[in-house]
């Protein structure tokens, strides 16, 4: 069982990863990466919603009428979009960011790893495993969308979190980096890395 | 139990729709007080951005309650006026103007019935700056902001907001204060007839004669690149606002300069009193001048980067 846990937490982060190997949430992550600080602030927004609607699925997975099982989880994954909207717009800290990220907050309900996870996981699991697959899929979402940003925004603006690191040098900044096709190209990148690492993805 | 039965489905898709609106609207409720704290913390800066007090990056830092102090001590006063640009009240004390406050008076003043009741918000702040606020349709949601003007009806700052426009292109608006220090400067024409524009945001900005000594024509912003629908919505927006507010602009051509332009030399890291000797176009420690000049070149007794320190750098290159 213990094993079956920890392949649970390990796989969604690299070797089933929702971004590079299920190519899922790709729309999101071209749009948010602009900036590390929006990056991690929406990798934790997915977090929270897939971990929990994940739990209160596989609470009510019993009960919940086949025939309108997609409805229902629309409804709870969108319940769960709108508080963490709700409460980002409350905090002063976190207001401009969610200011920022506009409507990809409100679009994580369209994200695919959401009810992707859902409908493969949440549905046949008991709350806890569920949980955890929530979370550590929302979390190999969050990792690719940090290291894209990472490079977008230090490459992008010359920053880091919005302090200076390569202006100082007289970098001038890349705007083709923050447009989003470059977070593609990006994702291109990583998706051919780790391809070429686990030789098991590559088709014959 | 059969859980494919409809009158179980029905009641049991009732009971799930039920249960989650009221956490929602019981959230909602809860944090409401906050998020118009927040919201107007934030309109509060872009007026102040706009009157030149600061940039709004400034007033992110500084919290919403330093925000708000700082507004209560230089707002001068806050009334509004009718279209034939007399005062009608004054506005309550702290009295901000929310996007969805906006977009109701944008319709009013689009509506040509209506339009002549409409009563128009205007900030005057004690540097003598005269804010007023625009609202209009961007590409994918609506635009809107504040304009600052001086006595003589020339625009000394604007700042931008949009809910949704496209980041890196449309979102400029917003995001570039060059866009928003071309707005500097520019005298609108107050007199256009119905059909040419007050202002407007086109392609190239002001046609200047062929020396570029003169400008041939007022009211011209270059318009952003990529972002064509964008700007022609902003111009669209200034436009139709401005027109409102004709008749007050018109009317009090002779009230003093608004004495922006040397407050906003000054940033956060540079003494206040070096504003007044010397002539620094950008403060030394913003990011802009660091990159337009290289660091070397700022002076180090005043903090300022200025035309004359600029200068040996320019030479060695």
């Amino acid at each position: 069982m213990n094993a079956k846990i920890k392949e649970t937490i390990l796989n969604p982060i690299f070797k089933g990863n929702p971004i590079t190997v299920l190519v899922l949430g790709i729309c999101s992550s071209l749009a948010v990466t602009v900036t590390l600080k929006g990056a991690l602030v929406m990798a934790l927004s997915v977090i929270v919603v897939t971990g929990v609607s994940s739990v209160i699925l596989s609470i009510l997975r019993n009960t919940i009428p086949s025939r309108v099982r997609i409805i229902v989880q629309l409804v709870v994954v969108a319940m769960m979009v709108i508080l963490v909207d709700q409460v980002l717009k409350s905090f002063e800290a976190t207001y401009a960011i969610d200011k920022q990220l506009s409507v990809y907050i409100g679009l994580i309900i369209t994200n695919c790893i959401v009810m992707g996870r859902i409908e493969a996981f949440a549905l046949g699991n008991k709350p806890w495993p569920s949980f955890l697959d929530g979370v550590a899929n929302g979390a190999g979402y969050g990792l690719i969308l940090i290291v894209v940003a990472f490079f977008r925004e230090l490459l992008g603006s010359g920053t880091l979190f919005g302090f200076d690191i390569l202006g100082r040098f007289g970098y001038v900044t890349n705007n083709l980096v923050i447009l989003p096709p470059f977070a593609l190209i990006f994702i291109g990148c990583i998706v051919w890395l780790q391809r070429s690492i686990q030789k098991d993805l590559q088709e014959k | 139990m059969n859980t494919n039965s409809n009158v179980y489905t029905v009641i049991y898709t009732t009971i799930v729709v039920v249960v989650v609106a009221a956490v929602l609207a019981l959230v909602s409720q809860s944090l409401k007080s906050r998020q118009e704290a927040n919201e107007k913390a934030d309109t509060v800066s872009q007026m102040l951005t706009a009157a030149g007090f600061g940039t709004k990056a400034e007033f992110g830092k500084m919290g919403n309650a330093a925000v708000l102090d700082k507004y209560a001590s230089v707002l001068g006063e806050a009334f509004t006026i009718n279209p034939s640009g007399e005062k009608v009240a004054d506005l309550p004390s702290g009295k901000v103007f929310s996007p969805k406050e906006l977009k109701a008076l944008n319709y009013i003043i689009k509506d040509t019935e209506k339009a002549l009741e409409a009563e128009l918000p205007v900030f005057v702040f004690n540097n003598g700056c005269t804010v007023v606020p625009i609202y209009g349709a961007g590409l994918w949601g609506p635009v809107w902001g504040y304009l600052s003007f001086d006595g003589a009806g020339t625009v000394t700052g604007a700042y931008f907001d949009h809910e949704s426009e496209t980041a890196g292109l449309g979102a400029r608006i917003k995001d570039d204060p060059s866009f928003q220090a071309e707005f500097r400067g520019e005298k609108p024409v107050w007199d256009a007839p119905e059909e040419s524009h007050i202002f407007e945001i086109v392609k190239g900005g002001s046609p200047k004669a062929a020396d570029g000594s003169e400008v041939l024509e007022d009211g011209r912003i270059d318009a952003i690149t990529g972002a064509t629908m964008t700007s022609n919505g902003l111009s669209d927006a200034i436009n139709v606002w401005l027109r409102a507010y004709k008749a007050y602009f018109s009317a009090k051509a002779a009230v003093s300069a608004c004495s922006i332009q040397e407050e906003s030399c000054c940033c956060s890291g540079c003494e206040k009193s070096c504003c007044a000797t010397c002539p620094c176009e950008k403060c030394c420690t913003s990011d802009d001048c660091k990159v337009s000049c290289g660091p070397e070149c700022c002076s180090e007794q005043c903090g300022c980067c200025g035309e004359d320190c600029c200068k040996p750098n320019e030479v060695e290159e």
